[in-house]
């Protein structure tokens, strides 16, 4: 039913399906003002006539529990104390375990700083915490829903066979999905079809996301197709048509328009695979990871999402000849290249394959290269 | 995820200590911390990525004690602990503490619970993490990236002391539903009597049950309440509890429990309880093998064991209530229409709930 909360239906794994926005109103109905608040500033401590009245104590009672329950009495030391040094004689096994791992860190690794893949890591998880917009009117209201989405890659190495790389997209219960779908970045779309090598200085004219604009989302047995242009097609006609044609065990499946549709709107599971196809075969599993009341920490500019939290890193090709710079173009049966196929930067790919007057020295076919890190 | 080495037994050190001192009063938890210097527990040069990971992890899980089926003074313990952890972080802005909407209600009526046997010091301390927007209020407790947990076997069990010692059968019926069938009876009662020759008694006809099964019901549910908690008792202080003399005793009582109703009960329980569900006869090598083992609800079975879930008998710990008896002493009721409602005072864990032994099928 509409009213009751989300719960496993496989343990530990994922839920049952609910509606999303149903979630939003169960939490708003059971919460007050002060919880759903998205000041900046915090509460003010309470006054003690306050505490008194709300848990029917005396007033003496009150400024007793004040001082009682004071952090202080948590946190107390006598010196200042650097929480970066762990105290020599510490009972806690914790620290006891981190200082052997710090000590044993200390003797191997001779910098020990944070890398860039570190940096770059921590700086888009915590870039956009806190921020609010210039315009008031972008302010995100009390009690929207915040979703993190992990999409993952549709690029298949090896390496990536037990853990696929995946990246993480803030979203909120009010947005649509076209808005997602148009944050997505993916290599794909960037593809430029063709054969170039005889006209290397040509721009191509269009890359794949202007040519073919259909897509969807599939959650709970409904495609979400996207509609907003003319030359956006059904891609999940095919499916439909599949399913329909035998009993194969599915229900019947519906097909509806993209951009109809916001987060709050959707029937799905936490925790479950999804799907989002787009280029016609390119397509993005989609797991919604958790759904949450937005907090006062969090960004709170509606323009900035969906935000991007977490990305994987690829590393990209690089020439073949200088090992410097991206690969911006490959080569098939080319003879002038050591192996087949062969990649190389936009400089050095001219000044291997073309004279000084621009001519085309030696046979060879030249596709232009849009590699999967570029987005790094 | 994976966990943060050494925290999980420093807390549980901690509420321990709580639960052994007897008390909810959050002086006495706060002179255990500082003793501890439970404070200091995020220190170690640690940057700031880590920093945040390592964070939510110890949160998670000291959240995860402030739920049931942990104890109330456990889950006082748990709020206190929350309370110092969420003060005691270096993350700047604080990570947070997450909340399900399933298990709301269930922290309501903790708070009710607290306020209405004046322990201010809890229910203000949880005012104050409230008002300082301590927790984020999301559908679930922790985020789920269907990673299929290679480390699910190694998931710890839930600590068995800090367990409330009432059960599963326990919640099933309370003081209420006994009520209930008390009044049902009574009136059913009163309708034999009106259709019978003789207004002042039913007929013979009419006597199909026994007429003081309800008391019975009472008494036997009694005797398994105080039955588990002498079994609690007993864990906490010797964790070594011989299997072979245990089961002896129980056939034992089995065999002298007079009540015929009571030995009917039982059988149904032991059958339901030891008989293991006959595998399909494809999976014939993996048939289910009855484990007898003393240990709590989630006994360490090998997930090795069949990919399928299979139903898994219950622990023998569990098997009726009705095989206690003659050892324990135990209060016997004359029929009363009202029954108290328990007291939870600080020493006892609740006393009053009694259930009636149910044959349940897991899945």
């Amino acid at each position: 039913t509409e009213a009751a909360a989300p719960d496993y239906e496989a343990a530990e794994l994922y839920t049952r399906a609910f509606r999303v926005g149903a979630l939003g109103l169960g939490w708003r109905r059971l919460l007050g003002p002060p919880d759903l608040s998205l000041a900046a500033e915090e509460a003010a401590e309470e006054a003690d006539a306050a505490v008194a009245g709300a848990l029917g104590c005396a007033l003496g009672t009150a400024a007793e529990l004040r001082a009682v329950c004071s952090i202080d009495t948590l946190m107390s030391s006598e010196k200042e104390e650097d929480p970066n040094v762990i105290p020599e004689d510490s009972s806690l096994l914790t620290l006891r375990i981190r200082k052997k791992a710090l000590e044993r860190r200390e003797e191997k690794i001779i910098v020990d700083r944070a890398c860039r893949q570190e940096t770059l890591t921590y700086e888009m998880e915590s870039h956009a915490t806190g921020k609010r917009p210039d315009n008031p009117t972008d302010l995100i209201e009390e009690g929207e829903l915040l979703l993190t989405l992990n999409i993952f890659y549709p690029v298949i190495f090896q390496k990536h066979k037990d853990h696929k790389p995946y990246q993480t997209v803030l979203v909120l219960g009010s947005q649509k999905l076209t808005e997602l779908r148009d944050s997505i970045s993916c290599v794909s779309d960037l593809q430029i079809g063709g054969e170039f090598s005889s006209q290397p200085d040509q721009a191509p004219e269009h890359i794949s996301k202007d040519l073919y604009k259909s897509a969807f989302f599939y959650f709970e047995g409904i495609f979400y197709n996207d509609k907003r242009y003319p030359e956006c097609r059904d891609l999940s006609r095919t499916i439909i048509e599949w399913s329909e044609s035998h009993d194969r065990g599915y229900e019947n499946f519906r097909s509806v328009k993209m951009e109809d549709y916001v987060f709050n709107d959707l029937f799905l599971k936490i925790g479950f695979p999804y799907l989002y196809c787009h280029q016609g075969n390119c397509e993005h599993i989609i797991i919604i990871t958790d759904i949450r009341l937005i907090h006062h920490d969090d960004c709170l500019d509606r323009n900035l999402y969906p935000l991007l939290v977490k990305k994987h890193w690829l590393c990209t090709r690089k020439c073949f000849v200088c090992k410097m710079y991206t690969a911006r173009w490959v080569t098939n049966r080319d003879s002038l290249a050591p192996e087949d196929p062969c990649f190389f930067c936009d400089v050095c790919f001219r000044m291997l394959h073309y004279d000084a007057e621009g001519n085309k020295l030696g046979e060879f076919l030249a596709y232009p290269y849009v590699d999967p890190g570029i987005f790094n | 995820m994976s966990a943060v080495p050494g925290l999980k037994e420093d807390c549980e050190e901690l509420l321990g200590a709580f639960q052994q001192a007897d008390t909810v009063r959050f002086e006495r938890f706060a002179e255990l911390w500082r003793e501890r210097r439970f404070h200091s527990i995020f220190y170690g040069r640690v940057r700031a990525l880590e920093r945040n990971k390592l964070t939510k992890k110890t949160l998670d899980l000291a959240q995860q004690y402030f739920l049931p089926p942990y104890s109330f003074q456990i889950r006082v313990g748990a709020l206190y602990l929350l309370y110092g952890l969420y003060n005691a972080q270096l993350c700047q802005p604080k990570q947070k503490i997450r909340i399900a909407l399933k298990d709301w209600p269930e922290i309501q009526k903790f708070q009710q619970d607290l306020l209405d046997s004046q322990h201010y010091d809890a229910t203000y301390i949880f005012r104050r993490l409230r008002l300082a927007r301590a927790f984020h209020f999301t559908a679930m407790p922790k985020l789920l990236t269907y990673r299929r947990s290679k480390k699910k076997i190694a998931e710890n069990p839930l600590k068995e002391e800090f367990k409330d010692p009432t059960n599963r059968v326990n919640n099933l019926i309370t003081n209420d539903v006994l009520e209930e069938l008390m009044n049902v009876h009574y009136h059913y009662q009163k309708m034999k009597c009106v259709i019978s020759a003789d207004k002042s008694q039913p007929d013979k006809a009419l006597s199909l049950i026994k007429d003081d099964f309800v008391v019975n019901l009472k008494d036997i549910t009694l005797e398994h309440q105080e039955w588990l908690q002498n079994r609690m008792r007993l864990f906490r202080n010797a964790k070594e509890i011989d299997k072979a003399e245990n089961q002896k005793k129980e056939e034992a009582l089995l065999a002298s429990e007079g009540s015929e109703r009571a030995n009917a009960l039982a059988r149904i329980k032991y059958r339901s309880y030891s008989a293991a569900v006959e595998v399909s006869k494809s999976r014939r090598h993996r048939q289910v093998q009855l484990e007898s083992s003393e240990s709590g609800p989630s006994c360490g079975k090998s997930p090795s064991r069949s990919k399928k879930p299979i139903r898994r008998p219950q622990p023998a710990r569990r098997r009726g209530s009705s095989e206690i008896g003659g050892e324990m002493q135990v209060a016997k009721e004359t029929v009363t229409h009202h029954i108290g409602m328990p007291v939870i005072t600080e020493e006892d864990t609740d006393e009053g709930e009694v259930s009636l032994p149910k044959r349940r099928r897991r899945r």
